[in-house]
C-alpha cells in the first residue's frame, strides 16, 4: 500500500505545465428572463482547463486565441458555447433550464447527473442547510431529507448526533448510516474525546449531502451500506479570478425553564406539610454559614433556629452561552492550472452547562488540477482539525442540580468548611466528617477540569485517469487516511469534594481527612484509518441505435481501521486516602488496540436505452475482519451483495414530450442486498477467534499471580442480510418547476440478524453471545415535496416538505420470544427496553396504570390485563418508542435583496419515558434511604407531580405506562431573516442576517424534551434556544 | 483490449492478494493460547487463576465487569448468588431491595423461570464449567511441567459447580473437555447421572492432589469436604441414601488435614481470616486487588447502614457503601434468645453477632430496614489486627471450614452411618459450642433436631441453610414456616416443587434438550 502512494505522489511530482500566450475578450452575463445580470457563472475554453467566472455584475475577462469555444456554464442554466473569432465582446443570456436537473449527484465510486439517477438518492445542497446556530455538520441536515431522522443526545455542542434512515434494521449491529467524506468512510469508533464525528468537520466547509437510501444505491458500498449511506462533498476550487468568502457569526443560546421543581418557599412548605418531622433538614444553623446570599427566611426548629436561603440551583448550573465561528475561505486559479479552495475556520462554543466549553481549528484544503489534456484529474482534498473541549459531568451536574436542596447556599466561607468554598452536607460518621445526599453541582462542574482534545487529519487524493489512446476506459484511483490523536486528562482542583478521602491511621476528625488535587485520569489514543480505492470503468456511447450508452465498472476497495491507546488509571489507598497509580503487572499502559479491515471487490454497469430506460447493476464481494476465524477464504468472510435497478423516465415518451406542463417524471424500480458486519459495540474487534484476557489492576486472584480469562467468541459468525425494494417516482411539473419532488416506498428484509443470544448453557465461554439469528421486516414510504409558487424577478417563494413512514417488526428470534435491550430505570434490574418478536425493535414493556374516575393515577394499581388476580410480567404490554412518522418543512421567501426563510421538523408517535417523574415526582423521593439530607422534588403544588405518588415500594410502579408518554412533536428549528447589499463595498457582496434556532416547540410531552433518541428522558441536557446574528461576505 | 483487460486483471490480482491478508487481525493486548504460553511461562496457572476467581469475581475488567451478560455485573458473582439462593429464600436471612426478582427469594413465593436471580446462578455456573474444561482440555493437548495436579484442581473447581447445578436446579447439560466447542445443544443429565459423574470425578483425581499447595488453592481435603457433601445430600439427590461414605471423607479431613477450630470465631469471618486455621477452602477477597461486588463486599457492605449503625467498627465506610439491605430474622437470632437484651447477655459470642440498637426483634415488614437485626458476622475490620476500612471487602469468605464438618459428621452419625460413632459426634458438636463459648450439650441433647438448629447459630449466612433445610424435610411444606415464607407474614406452605428452582428460560430457549422443572 504504502508504495503505490508513493509513487502516485511521485508521478504528480513530473506533471508538465502548458502556458501560452493569448489575446482577450470582456463580457457580461445575463438571464435572458429577466436580463439581469448573472455572478460567478463559469467560463471555461473547452477541452481545456483554462477559464474565468463572472464577477457581481456579470461581467468577465479571459485570455484566448482565435478558434476557442468558450463554454458558459452556471447550474440550473442550459450551457452555451461560443466560438471566438476576434470579438473584443461576448455578451451570453442564458436560458434557465426548466428541469433543473442538470445537477450532478455523487454516488458510491462515481457520479452521474441527477436526471439519470436510478436508486433513491436525496440530494441536500447548500441553499437547502439549516440555519441558524450550527456547530456540528449534521445540523445541517436535520429535517431536511424524508426518512432521515437525526436525535442529538443533547444541547452540548459536542452531543452525538445518532443518525437513522429509514429506522433501525439491526439489533446489537450498528444502525449508523456509513458516512463518507469527500471519498472517505469514516470508521465507526470516534476518537477519545470526540461524541460527534460530524463535529469534525467545519460546517461551513460542506457542499452538499448525498443520502443513498435503497438498496440500488448504497449496494455499490455492500458493506457497511446497510443502514443507508450519507456522502459529504466539501466544497471545491473552481477555475476563474480569485474569490474570496469570509463569514461570522455569533450566537447567544439560552436554556428554556423546562422543568418545574420547587423553589425554596415551595420546599419549606412541602417539608413542612409532608414530613414535619424534617424541617431541621432544611436550610443551615444560623450562623454556620458565611456567604454574600441573602438569608430568605428564618425558621424555628425542634433543633434549634435554621437560615433558608432561596437558592435556584438549575439557573446556577445553566448560563447564557455565548458561541462564535468565524471562517475565511478562498477560491483561486493557480498558476492557471490549479483550481484550489482553501478555508480556514474556527469555533468558539459554549455549551449552556457551565464549565461545557468547545473550541475548533479547522483548515482545509482542496486541489482539482486536470492534465495531460484533461485526461488526469487530481482531486485532493485535505482537512486539518484540531477540536478542545472541556468534558463535563453534565449527568452528574444536571442530576444533582435537580435535587439539591433549594433551601441551602451555594457557598459557605466559614473557616471550618474543607470544600473550597462549596456549601455541602455533611454528617459525621465514626471519626469522619463524609458528605452526604447530594453534591454541590456547581462543585462538580468547577472543581474538575477535563480538557478532551482531538487532532485528527482526514485526506485523500483521487486519479482520474482516461486513457488517451483508449477513451472509452479510465481508471480511477483513491488513497484516503484519516488519523487522530486523542488527548484526555482528568484534572481536580484543591478541596474538589470528588477528591475528598481518609487517612484512616488518623482518627481526629478534624484532620484525618485529605484532598487530591492533579491528575486523576489520562488518556492517549491514535486512530488510523486507510481507504485505497481501484477501479476501472468502460463507457460506450453510441450515437445511434436503441442503446445510448453504457459503462461498467470494475473495482477492488480496501479499508483498514486501527485504534491504539493507554490509560493512566489511579485508585485510592484505603489506608492512607491518597490517590495511587493502578499498576497492572499484565498491561502497563493499560494499552487497548483494535484493528479492523475490509475488503471488496465489485462490479456495476449502467445502461441507457433510447435514453427512456436506464439500467443498473451491480455486485459486490466484502469481506470482513471480524468474521476470520481461521481461514480468510472461508465463506462466512464473504457477502455478496447484488443489486438492480431500472428507470423509466415518462417524460421522455412520446405522449408526454411535448406536455410543457410536465418538465419531468421518471419512475424507479431497485432491487438489492447490502450486509451489515459492524458487531463491535456489542461484542469487540475479534469476536470469531479465542483469546485470553488477562485480569485488570482489580481482577487479580492470587497474590503474585496472573489471571487469563479465555474469551467467548464464535467462529460461526457471518454477514447481516438485508433485502431492500424499493419503487421511487420523481416528478417536476409546471412553470419554473412549481410542484416538484419524490415519492419512494419499500419493503426491506433483513435476515442473519446479528444479536446477542443466549448460548447453549456450558457450551460457550459465556452464556450470552452474537450469533446471526432471527429476522426483521421494514416497510415504509417517504415523500419530499416542492412548492414554488412565486417566481418572479423580484420575488421568490418556496417551500419544500417531507414526510417519511417507517415501522420495522422483528418476524423472528430463532426460538426466543424476547431479548433484553437495555434502558435502566432506578434500581439495578429494572429494564424497560425489550426486542420482541411481531414489535419493532427496543420496544418498553410496561403496566398499564389504573386512573381513578377523575382522571388521577392510582399509584401502584395497574390493570390486571390477562385476568388472574396477580400483577406480575404477564400484564406488561409493549409500547414502541422510536416513531413511525417524521416530518420536516420549511420555506424560503426572496423580495429583491432580502430574505427570510424558516424550517420545522418533528415525529408523530413514539413514547419517552419521564424518568424525571419517577426520580423526582414522588413526595419520598425528598427523604432518600441513603442519606440524611433532603432532595428537592418537582412541584406537587403546580401539577408537575401528583402528591399521590408517596413512595415507590411497589416494586412495580417503574414500569407504569404513566411514565410512558406519547413523544409527538413539532420543533420550529430556525427562523433567519437576511439582507445582502452589493454596493455597500466595491466589488464585494454582503450579507446581514439574523436567526433564531429551537424556537420553540409544540408538544404534550410533560417533561423536558420529548425528542430523546433512547426512550428515557432523565437529567437531559437541555436543547438550547440561541439567537445568532451573522455576516457573510463574498469579494 | 484484451491486453489492457489482462493489465487491469493482474493488477487488481496483485492487489488483491498483497492485502488480503490483512483481514486476519491480530488484538495485540489480548493473546491467543500460543502467544500467552510463548509470553508467560506461568500462562498455565494465570488460566488456572480465572477459574478460582469465577467464584469470586464478576468480570475480568474491575467490578464493574461481568463475565455473563448482566446489567448489574456486581449481581453476576457466584457468592452473590449463592447467598441470594441459599439464605435469602430460607428462614434466617432476609433482603429488602425487592429489586428485579429478588422479593420472591426472600419471600420464597412466586418463582418463575424469568426471575434473573435463578438465570445469574445458572449462568455462572455454566461460565466456571466451559473456562474449566478449556483449561483441561489445553493441558490434554499440550505437555506442562505440573499438569496433572493442575488438571486436578481444575476437575474440582468443575465438579463444585456441577455440585451446585445437582443441588439447586436438580438437572442440567454435562459438558466436559469432550465435548468442548461442540454447538449443538447437548443432551439433558438428570440429577443421578451429574451425581454420578461428580462423584466419579472426585474420586479418580484422589491420588492425585496434594495435601496443601498453598493457601486457596484446592487440594486433597477440598475434594473430600465437596464429596463428603454429594454423599450427604445423596438421599435428596439420588434417593440413595451415603452416610457412610460421607464419614469416610470427613475423618480424612478430620484425622489428616491438620485443620483446627480458630479459638476466635469472629475471626473467621474478619478481614484477617486468611490465616484462621479452620478455613479449608476459601473464596479470596482484596479491597484493591480483588474487587467485586458478588463476593464478601455483598455481605458486609449488604449487612450495613450509616442510619443505624456504626460501620466504620465493621470496615465499612459507610453512606453509599453501607447498602442497607440485609437482615437477620428471628429464625436465627431467636436461637440465641428472645429480646435484644437477651442476645446481649447469652455466653454464646454468636450471639452477639447482630445489631439490635434501632432495630426491632420481630419482622413485619421485612422492606423495613429497621425490622430485623443486621447480622455483623462478617465484617471488613480486622480480628487480630487493624484493617482500614474500605469499599471493596477483604475479607475471604470461608465456603468450607472445619466446624462444618464437625456438625456433619455428628448428623451423619445421628441419621445412622455404621462407620461413625455417637462419642465422637459428641465431641465435635461440643468443640464447636465451646469455641463459641455456648454451653456444651450431653448426649441426649443430640439429636437431628438439636443439629439443624446448630447449623443455623453456626453456619448461617454461609450459603448452606436452603440445602439443610431441604435435607431436614423443613424447607417445603408446612412442617417448619418462618416470618414471609409464601409471601406472608406469618408464613405459610410452600409446595414441594421448591425443593428445586426453576431452569432459566434463557436456558431452556437456548437449549431444547432442556425440560422445566415441575412445578414452573
Amino acid at each position: 500500500m504504502k508504495t503505490i502512494f508513493k509513487r502516485l505522489l511521485l508521478a504528480l511530482l513530473f506533471l508538465p505545465t502548458i502556458i501560452l500566450a493569448q489575446s482577450t475578450v470582456t463580457g457580461t452575463v445575463t438571464e435572458q428572463a429577466t436580463a439581469l445580470p448573472i455572478p460567478t457563472v463559469n467560463v471555461i475554453i473547452k477541452d481545456t482547463s483554462r477559464g474565468t467566472a463572472t464577477d457581481f455584475d456579470g461581467n468577465y475577462t479571459l485570455e484566448v486565441e482565435n478558434g476557442d469555444v468558450l463554454v458558459f456554464s452556471y447550474i440550473g442554466y442550459l450551457s452555451q458555447e461560443i466560438t471566438y473569432n476576434g470579438q473584443s465582446k461576448i455578451d451570453v443570456s442564458l436560458v434557465e433550464d426548466a428541469a433543473q436537473l442538470e445537477e450532478v449527484v455523487i454516488i458510491g465510486y462515481g457520479s452521474v447527473k441527477k436526471e439519470d439517477l436510478t436508486g433513491s438518492v436525496d440530494l441536500v445542497t447548500s441553499k437547502d442547510f439549516n440555519k441558524g446556530n450550527i456547530v456540528s455538520t449534521d445540523q445541517l441536515l436535520q429535517g431536511k431529507a424524508a426518512g432521515v431522522r437525526i436525535t442529538n443526545d443533547g444541547g452540548s455542542p459536542d452531543s452525538n448526533p445518532n443518525i437513522r434512515i429509514r429506522g433501525s434494521a439491526s439489533l446489537n449491529a450498528s444502525n449508523s448510516p456509513l458516512i463518507v467524506i469527500d471519498g472517505v468512510p469514516l470508521g465507526n469508533q470516534n476518537p477519545a474525546g470526540n461524541s460527534n464525528p460530524l463535529s469534525l468537520v467545519n460546517p461551513n466547509d460542506v457542499e452538499s449531502f448525498t443520502i443513498l437510501k435503497d438498496a440500488s444505491a448504497t449496494a455499490i458500498y455492500g458493506a457497511r451500506a446497510s443502514n443507508g449511506v450519507i456522502i459529504i462533498t466539501t466544497k471545491k476550487g473552481t477555475s476563474g479570478a480569485p474569490k474570496y468568502n469570509f463569514s461570522t457569526d455569533t450566537t447567544v443560546s439560552n436554556g428554556g425553564n423546562d422543568l418545574d421543581i420547587m423553589d425554596s418557599e415551595n420546599y419549606v412548605r412541602f417539608i413542612n406539610q409532608y414530613f414535619p418531622d424534617k424541617v431541621e433538614l432544611l436550610g443551615v444553623p444560623v450562623g454556620s454559614v458565611q456567604t454574600d446570599q441573602p438569608i430568605s427566611q428564618i425558621i424555628t426548629t425542634p433543633s434549634g433556629d435554621r437560615a433558608i436561603y432561596d437558592t435556584d440551583w438549575r439557573e446556577n448550573i445553566l448560563r447564557t452561552a455565548i458561541t462564535s465561528n468565524t471562517n475565511f475561505g478562498v477560491n483561486a486559479f493557480l498558476f492557471d492550472l490549479l483550481p484550489m479552495r482553501a478555508s480556514v475556520g474556527y469555533t468558539n462554543a459554549k455549551g449552556i452547562v457551565i464549565e461545557d466549553d468547545y473550541e475548533r481549528f479547522t483548515g482545509s484544503l482542496n486541489l482539482s488540477p486536470k492534465f495531460f489534456d484533461n485526461n488526469l484529474k487530481v482531486n485532493l482534498n485535505s482537512k486539518l482539525v484540531y477540536a478542545e473541549k472541556n468534558a463535563i459531568d453534565a449527568g452528574g451536574i444536571l442530576g444533582n442540580a435537580i435535587g439539591f436542596n433549594p433551601t441551602q447556599p451555594i457557598y459557605n466561607n466559614a473557616p471550618d468548611n474543607r470544600f473550597g468554598g462549596y456549601f455541602q452536607n455533611t454528617i459525621v460518621e465514626g471519626n469522619n466528617l463524609i458528605t452526604d445526599g447530594q453534591i454541590n453541582p456547581l462543585s462538580l462542574a468547577e472543581q474538575r477540569d477535563r480538557p478532551e482534545s482531538v487532532k485528527r487529519f482526514l485526506g485523500n487524493i483521487e486519479l482520474d485517469y482516461t486513457l488517451p489512446f483508449f477513451p472509452d476506459l479510465k481508471i480511477v484511483t483513491n488513497l484516503g487516511l484519516d488519523a487522530s490523536k486523542s488527548n484526555i486528562e482528568e484534572r481536580f482542583s484543591d478541596n474538589s469534594v470528588q477528591t475528598y478521602r481518609f487517612d484512616q491511621t488518623n482518627s481526629d476528625i478534624d484532620s484525618n481527612f485529605v484532598f487530591n488535587p492533579g491528575v486523576n485520569y489520562r488518556e492517549t489514543q491514535t486512530i488510523t484509518n486507510t481507504t485505497f480505492d481501484l477501479y476501472t470503468q468502460y463507457r460506450k456511447e453510441f450515437e445511434t441505435g436503441f442503446l445510448n450508452n453504457f459503462d461498467v465498472q470494475v473495482g477492488y476497495s480496501y479499508q483498514n481501521f486501527k485504534t491504539d491507546g493507554i490509560k493512566q488509571i489511579f485508585n485510592y489507598n484505603v489506608d492512607s486516602g491518597l490517590r495511587e497509580e493502578t499498576v497492572n503487572p499484565d498491561n502497563l499502559n493499560n494499552r487497548y488496540f483494535n484493528e479492523y479491515n475490509l475488503q471488496s471487490f465489485f462490479a456495476r454497469s449502467n445502461i441507457n436505452l433510447n435514453n427512456k430506460y436506464l439500467l443498473t447493476f451491480s455486485v459486490r464481494a466484502d469481506a470482513s475482519s471480524l468474521f476470520v476465524s481461521d481461514d480468510i477464504w472461508d465463506s462466512d468472510v464473504w457477502g455478496f451483495f447484488p443489486a438492480a435497478a431500472l428507470a423509466w423516465k415518462v417524460k421522455e415518451e412520446k405522449f408526454l414530450k411535448d406536455m410543457a406542463s410536465i418538465n419531468d417524471l421518471k419512475l424507479r424500480l431497485g432491487v438489492g442486498q447490502t450486509g451489515q458486519n459492524d458487531i463491535t459495540g456489542a461484542v469487540g474487534f475479534y469476536p470469531s477467534t479465542p483469546f485470553f484476557q488477562a485480569g485488570n489492576a482489580n481482577s487479580q486472584y492470587f497474590p503474585n499471580s496472573s489471571l487469563y480469562a479465555a474469551l467467548p467468541f464464535n467462529p460461526n459468525l457471518t454477514w447481516e442480510k438485508t433485502t431492500t425494494y424499493n419503487a421511487g417516482l420523481d416528478f417536476n411539473f409546471f412553470k419554473n418547476g412549481l410542484i416538484n419532488g419524490a415519492f419512494d416506498i419499500y419493503r426491506r428484509e433483513t435476515t442473519d440478524l446479528l444479536a446477542k443470544a443466549p448460548v447453549p448453557a456450558g457450551q460457550g465461554l459465556t452464556n450470552e453471545f452474537i450469533d446471526n439469528i432471527g429476522s426483521s421486516e421494514s416497510k415504509g414510504f417517504e415523500l419530499n415535496l416542492n412548492l414554488r409558487p412565486i417566481v418572479t424577478e423580484t420575488v421568490e417563494l418556496s417551500f419544500s416538505g417531507n414526510v417519511g413512514y417507517n415501522k420495522t417488526e422483528i418476524t423472528d428470534l430463532e426460538g426466543a420470544d424476547f431479548l433484553e435491550a437495555g434502558g435502566n430505570l432506578r434500581g439495578t434490574g429494572t429494564t424497560l427496553l425489550y426486542h420482541k418478536v411481531g414489535l419493532q425493535a427496543s420496544s418498553a414493556w410496561v403496566l398499564k396504570q389504573v386512573y381513578d374516575t377523575a382522571g388521577n393515577p392510582i399509584p401502584g394499581a395497574f390493570v390486571d390485563l390477562n385476568g388472574d388476580n396477580e400483577i406480575d410480567n404477564d400484564d406488561r404490554y409493549f409500547e414502541q418508542i422510536a416513531p413511525n412518522w417524521t416530518y420536516g418543512f420549511g420555506f424560503n421567501f426572496n423580495y429583491k435583496n432580502w430574505d427570510f426563510s424558516s424550517g420545522f421538523r418533528g415525529q408523530v408517535g413514539g413514547h419517552v419515558y419521564n424518568q424525571t417523574k419517577l426520580n423526582f415526582g414522588f413526595t419520598e423521593s425528598a427523604i432518600p434511604q441513603n442519606a440524611s439530607s433532603l432532595t428537592n422534588v418537582l412541584n406537587f403544588y403546580t401539577g408537575a407531580a401528583n402528591p399521590a405518588f408517596t413512595d415507590y415500594s411497589n416494586q412495580n410502579v417503574v414500569y407504569s405506562d404513566f411514565f410512558l408518554e406519547d413523544a409527538t412533536f413539532l420543533r420550529c428549528d430556525n427562523i433567519t431573516l437576511g439582507k445582502r447589499f452589493d454596493n455597500m463595498i466595491k466589488d464585494a457582496s454582503i450579507r446581514f442576517y439574523a436567526s433564531v434556532s429551537n424556537a420553540f416547540i409544540i408538544t404534550d410531552y410533560s417533561g423536558q424534551d420529548p425528542e430523546n433518541f433512547g426512550g428515557i428522558d432523565g437529567s437531559f441536557y437541555p436543547r438550547p434556544r440561541s439567537f445568532t446574528f451573522g455576516l457573510n461576505l463574498d469579494f | 483490449m484484451k491486453k489492457i483487460t489482462l493489465i487491469f486483471a493482474s493488477l487488481f490480482l496483485l492487489i488483491g492478494s498483497s492485502c488480503v491478508n490483512d483481514l486476519e487481525t491480530k488484538p495485540k493486548v489480548n493473546l491467543s493460547l500460543e502467544d500467552l504460553l510463548a509470553s508467560d511461562p506461568n500462562a498455565i496457572e494465570g488460566i488456572l487463576a480465572k477459574l478460582y476467581a469465577s467464584y469470586a469475581l464478576t468480570g475480568t475488567d474491575g467490578p464493574g465487569s461481568a463475565d455473563i451478560s448482566a446489567q448489574d455485573p456486581g449481581e453476576s458473582g457466584f457468592l452473590r448468588a449463592i447467598l441470594n439462593l441459599q439464605d435469602f429464600t430460607a428462614d434466617g436471612m432476609k433482603n429488602r431491595w425487592g429489586d428485579g426478582g429478588l422479593d420472591p427469594l426472600t419471600t420464597a413465593s412466586n418463582w418463575t423461570d424469568n426471575n434473573k436471580f435463578f438465570r445469574l446462578f445458572y449462568d455462572r455456573a455454566y461460565y466456571t464449567i466451559p473456562q474449566c474444561n478449556n483449561l483441561i482440555s489445553i493441558l490434554n493437548n499440550n505437555t506442562f511441567e505440573n499438569s496433572d495436579a493442575i488438571k486436578a484442581e481444575a476437575r474440582v473447581l468443575r465438579a463444585l459447580s456441577y455440585f451446585y447445578i445437582i443441588d439447586t436446579f436438580g438437572r442440567g447439560v454435562l459438558a466436559t473437555e469432550e465435548n468442548l466447542g461442540q454447538t449443538t445443544p447437548l443432551p439433558e443429565s438428570s440429577r443421578i447421572e451429574l451425581f454420578n459423574y461428580v462423584e466419579s470425578e472426585l474420586l479418580d483425581i484422589e491420588g492425585v492432589l496434594p495435601d496443601r499447595i498453598s493457601y486457596g488453592r484446592v487440594n486433597r481435603f477440598v475434594s473430600s469436604m465437596l464429596l463428603a457433601k454429594l454423599y450427604l445430600n445423596a438421599e435428596i439427590y439420588t434417593g440413595t441414601p451415603r452416610y457412610n461414605d460421607a464419614v469416610i471423607q470427613l475423618e480424612k479431613i478430620i484425622n489428616e488435614g491438620g485443620y483446627t477450630l480458630d479459638p476466635n470465631f469472629v475471626q473467621v469471618f474478619s478481614g484477617d481470616n486468611d490465616s484462621s486455621p479452620e478455613i479449608i477452602f476459601p473464596i479470596l477477597a482484596d479491597p484493591v486487588s480483588n474487587q467485586s461486588y458478588g463476593n464478601t463486599t455483598y455481605i458486609v457492605n449488604g449487612n450495613m447502614n450509616s442510619a443505624t449503625m456504626p460501620t466504620l467498627d465493621f470496615g465499612n465506610l459507610g453512606g453509599v457503601f453501607a447498602w442497607a439491605g440485609h437482615r437477620a430474622t428471628k429464625s436465627w437470632y431467636g436461637l440465641f434468645g428472645n429480646s435484644a437484651a437477651e442476645l446481649a447477655n447469652a455466653s454464646d459470642r454468636r450471639a452477639g453477632l447482630f445489631w439490635t440498637d434501632g432495630h426491632s426483634f420481630e419482622m413485619n415488614d421485612y422492606r423495613e430496614w429497621t425490622d430485623g437485626f443486621p447480622s455483623t458476622k462478617f465484617r471488613n475490620s480486622g480480628a487480630n489486627s487493624t484493617i482500614s476500612a474500605s469499599e471493596f471487602s477483604g475479607t475471604d469468605f470461608p465456603l468450607y471450614r472445619l466446624a462444618d464438618v464437625y456438625l456433619m459428621y455428628a448428623e451423619c452419625a445421628l441419621r445412622g452411618a455404621t462407620n461413625a460413632n455417637m462419642a465422637d459426634a459428641l465431641t465435635y458438636v461440643n468443640l464447636v459450642r465451646n469455641r463459641a463459648v455456648a454451653t456444651p450439650i450431653t448426649s441426649g441433647e443430640l439429636t437431628l433436631d438439636f443439629i439443624i438448629d446448630e447449623r443455623a447459630r453456626e453456619l448461617n449466612l454461609e450459603g448452606h441453610r436452603r440445602t439443610d433445610l431441604i435435607r431436614f424435610n423443613r424447607f417445603t411444606g408446612s412442617s417448619y414456616i418462618w416470618s414471609w415464607k409464601g409471601g406472608t407474614f406469618s408464613g405459610s406452605a410452600i409446595p414441594e416443587s421448591y425443593k428445586l428452582f426453576p431452569i432459566p428460560i434463557s436456558a431452556l430457549n437456548s437449549n431444547p434438550n432442556l425440560q422445566q422443572n415441575p412445578g414452573f
